[in-house]
């Protein structure tokens, strides 16, 4: 059932960044174009600002809506009307949000990829992206020279940190969504102070773990390993374990106080 | 043969309000059974407890046998009193997602009740009427192949024409096997179809008895007796 709610959250999502991602590929084709021609003198310099505005704004669009749809959907489809339908299929709430988190997850990496694709679309040359590959190559060494030859374990690290702290941000607006909702009436506002009360109460965790961690290791937390060697790993850790918190609070929310209208 | 909805104690308190109150209610199968009630007085949330969208306070709810969850999802198809299909579908398109979620959906069956009441499938949700989206919801719902209907309100909004067409839908799209469940408080609209009633009142069971028996013994109809019973 998990892969059905999948293809259907998808869909939902596609319907509003599929056409924006042609927006965006459009406008990407005509700067491209037109900064190559360099031909608008005087009254005529107007265009090539007026595309690059229209590009600048079609690249926020895409950051905002894709942001905007992920609580969107969360909100509008589990816990408005259309909740009755979600809550009344023959699934798990579990599996509810797993759907909706990963879709937000892909669609999020989608986004970014997409504005990154479309900004070499506009900018990149043969010039400029060798230039950019040996800036990467050259600070790949310089990164070796430093860790010592652990920059592998350091990339594999960095990604599961990034992907983890993905999933982590957008399990803290679900859950933040769903306390809001336990209120009745003034739900968007509980859902925004329940935000601001996980970040503060996590903040504080965090600060003192970090206090904690930095006071027992003194010597080697000056010392550059340690990022890959105990901070990173120790910072997964902490995170991995506020993902499991934030789904299965909210989860149990959904099994125990769902509070449609 | 084994009771389709067994409560127990069945009791639900909200914060400051007992909607619920220590219920004990046996619904057999086979019966087309009126849950009736004035507004407010617990009807709602006993078809939402049926339905798993709330949890008991005290007591307990079975259905066939179970508690609610994925298993009795699968045998109840439920009609809210809500709109609550996705706006931006297309009716076609709500009849894909029913199918894919719900293993006893007929599509042919819904095709051809929409084909009965002239619904276009290419429609988008967003453009029918509230009426014709009530109308949409209770195909899907009755194109199910369910042991039990719970179906809030299901001709509030839809006009006398409609009304009529949907209670002959309702009679003759369930089994022998299955319970239809109809809260309304239109009683004079649904009393010929209705084999039992339940009234609630408060919270409280008030009455659980069949329409035949209330026939003979007080020898008034059910909207007659409804009226003596909830008289303000």
């Amino acid at each position: 059932m998990l892969n059905k709610l999948f293809k259907h959250e998808m869909k939902a999502n596609a319907r509003f960044l599929l056409p924006l991602y042609l927006i965006l590929f459009v406008l990407s084709l005509i700067n491209r174009v037109i900064i190559g021609l360099d031909i608008f003198d005087g009254a005529l310099a107007i265009i090539p600002r007026f595309s690059i505005f229209a590009y600048i704004v079609s690249i926020i669009a895409v950051i905002v809506v894709t942001f905007i749809i992920m609580i969107m959907r969360f909100y509008k489809n589990l816990l408005s009307d259309e909740g009755y339908l979600m809550f009344t299929l023959t699934v798990e709430s579990h599996q509810l949000i797993i759907s909706k988190l990963l879709t937000a997850a892909i669609w999020i990496v989608s986004s970014v990829l997409a504005v990154f694709a479309s900004l070499l679309l506009v900018f990149a040359n043969p010039d400029s992206i060798s230039e950019i590959w040996y800036q990467i190559r050259l600070g790949l060494t310089e990164l070796d020279v430093i860790f010592k030859g652990r920059t592998t374990l350091l990339f594999i690290e960095l990604a599961i940190l990034a992907i983890f702290g993905l999933i982590h941000n957008i399990l803290m607006i679900y859950l933040a969504i769903a306390i809001g909702h336990l209120f009745n009436g003034h739900k968007l506002l509980g859902s925004f102070v329940a935000y601001v009360g996980i970040s503060m109460v996590m903040q504080t965790i965090i600060s003192v773990l970090a206090a904690i961690v930095g006071s027992i290791f003194r010597e080697s937390v000056t010392n550059v390993l340690s990022l890959p060697n105990f901070i990173f790993p120790i910072g997964i850790f902490t995170i991995l374990i506020l993902i499991v918190l934030y789904f299965f609070a909210t989860n149990y929310i959904f099994r125990n106080k769902l509070n449609l209208e | 043969m084994s009771a389709i909805l067994e409560c127990n104690s069945l009791t639900k308190k909200y914060a400051s309000l007992t909607a619920l109150n220590n219920i004990n209610l046996s619904l057999e199968r086979g019966r087309i059974i009126g849950l009736l009630g004035p507004n407010g007085s617990g009807k709602t949330t006993l078809i939402k407890l049926i339905n798993g969208l709330l949890v008991p306070t005290s007591g307990t709810l079975k259905i066939a046998g179970n508690l609610p969850g994925t298993a009795t999802k699968k045998v109840v198809s439920y009609l809210p009193e809500k709109t609550y299909l996705p706006d931006w579908m297309k009716v076609s398109e709500t009849i894909d997602f029913f199918k894919d979620f719900y293993e006893d959906f007929d599509e042919k069956k819904a095709y051809e009740m929409l084909d009965r009441l002239h619904l276009d499938p290419q429609k988008r949700m967003k453009t029918l009427s509230k009426g014709t989206k009530e109308k949409v919801q209770l195909i899907l719902v009755m194109s199910r192949k369910a042991d039990l209907y719970c179906l809030d309100e299901p001709i509030g909004g839809v006009d006398p024409a409609a009304r009529d067409y949907i209670l002959n839908t309702i009679i003759s799209n369930y089994n022998e096997n299955a319970t239809v469940l109809i809260s309304t408080h239109l009683i004079a609209d649904i009393e010929n179809v209705l084999d039992e009633v339940v009234f609630i009142k408060e919270g409280s069971l008030m009455l659980h008895a069949s329409v035949d028996d209330i026939r003979t013994k007080e020898g008034k109809s059910i909207d007659t007796l409804f009226r003596e019973v909830f008289k303000c």
